[in-house]
């Protein structure tokens, strides 16, 4: 069942059909809210928000455009907001306890060091470059999906990933090899 | 691969990135939660909040109720007879009422008395009124220190607020009976907003979301 048939589903009544499209989309919002924001306290609270305004704003939904896509065009705003009010509560990095309590297999040191780096570079990212990053890079979203769940031009998001990329380039250097 | 032409480092990069991040049981319940509560979306309306700031509903609204409440408070100065004739009204009424309840509850007990006369055990069937298709299961909890029970399962879409179990406040147990159609049913219960399998159930294989699961059978066999 497509996304856009349970998107009906829910208009015609059904609410039970919005558990099947958070139960769709949940790891991968959870994950970008993760990496974008550091800590699972936030990133929960701006999934919990975004998912609820899909649900009340739902009728707005056109089914031209990938309700994916739609979803992370809220999501990114929640992350954004969540990235401000995190800068005044001036929070750092964590790691996320939860994450790594549940993990069936420990990882191994040289695995999680270089997790651990990869953490600290997409952190040291500006949030506009974070952001354009994680969306081409880890949720594989295409330019043009990009733009229509930022609200960035494409010329612009291709400068920010790229200027990304050179950072993680430079930021991931002294671990490893990567780049050369 | 992210890019056709994207460097081996950043193929690697993102691999890694993409590892998946456990979604939380306790966080899905919440959003369900929430979900239930919140204005159901109908097709064709214009609302759309999805880029205003959320107002701050528990404490504005508390305060808006109490607000309200206050301005809806009005004094009302009653002639001596007529304040006799509205107590005279007063009580007709409350007298109507209470011989009404009576009758009500001796007649409810009369129609619950098969099922109460049973000792059902939890993911048991009981006898019952339902469709020839379906059987009555009674699912109960010990949870004397709760504050909220309430069941999900496959039968109700996971849906945390859909089937609270009422409180026997002489056991402490939580129970509620469902008439459940034939196969398996896996279910669990959240109290206070953890879920909980029933510790006297089978357990389910296929836990959801890292939280664990029990399973009844429903006419002796799994769908």
């Amino acid at each position: 069942m497509t996304d856009a048939t349970l998107v009906r589903r829910v208009l015609d009544g059904d609410t039970a059909a919005f558990t099947m499209l958070v139960d769709r989309h949940a790891a991968a919002c959870t994950r970008f809210a993760m990496r974008m924001l550091g800590n699972r306290e936030d990133a929960e609270d701006a999934l919990q928000d975004s998912f609820l305004r899909a649900y009340r704003s739902l009728a707005r939904y056109e089914e031209r455009q990938a309700f994916r896509t739609w979803l992370f065009q809220i999501l990114v705003n929640r992350c954004r907001t969540a990235a401000v009010r995190r800068q005044r509560r001036q929070r750092m990095f964590l790691v996320d306890d939860n994450a790594v309590a549940s993990a069936s297999v420990q990882p191994a040191a040289e695995s999680t060091e270089l997790r651990a780096e990869l953490r600290r570079a997409i952190d040291a990212l500006d949030p506009d470059q974070r952001e354009a990053f994680l969306l081409k890079h880890v949720e594989l979203l295409s330019y043009d999906e990009m733009a229509e769940a930022t609200g960035v031009g494409v010329s612009a998001l291709k400068m920010r990933v790229k200027r990304a990329c050179d950072r993680m380039q430079w930021l991931l250097r002294e671990v490893s090899d990567v780049g050369t | 691969m992210s890019e056709p032409d994207s460097p081996r480092w950043l193929d690697e990069i993102g691999d890694e990135l993409r590892q998946e991040v456990p979604v939380r049981a306790a966080w899905r319940t919440r959003l369900l939660e929430d979900v239930a509560r919140a204005r159901r979306p109908v097709a064709g309306d214009d609302f759309d909040d999805r880029n205003d700031e959320l107002p701050m509903i528990p404490t504005a609204s508390v305060e808006t109720a109490v607000a309200a409440s206050r301005r809806r408070e009005r004094v009302i100065v009653l002639h001596p007879l007529a304040g006799i004739a509205a107590a005279v009204v007063f009580i007709a009424l409350g007298v109507g009422a209470t011989l009404t309840a009576l009758s009500w509850h001796a007649r409810t007990l009369a129609d619950s008395s098969t099922v109460t006369g049973k000792t059902p055990r939890p993911g048991t069937t009981l006898a019952s009124n339902a469709p020839a298709d379906r059987e009555v299961v009674r699912f109960e909890l010990s949870a004397p220190t709760a504050s909220r029970v309430t069941l999900v399962g496959s039968f109700n879409e996971w849906n945390p607020v859909a089937t609270p179990l009422q409180r026997d406040s002489s056991t402490g147990k939580w129970i509620v009976s469902l008439r459940l159609p034939p196969g398996r049913h896996v279910y669990a219960f959240v109290v206070d907003g953890d879920v909980k399998a029933d510790p006297t159930a089978p357990r389910a294989a296929d836990d959801d979301f890292g939280s664990a699961n029990s399973v009844v059978l429903v006419g002796g066999r799994a769908s």
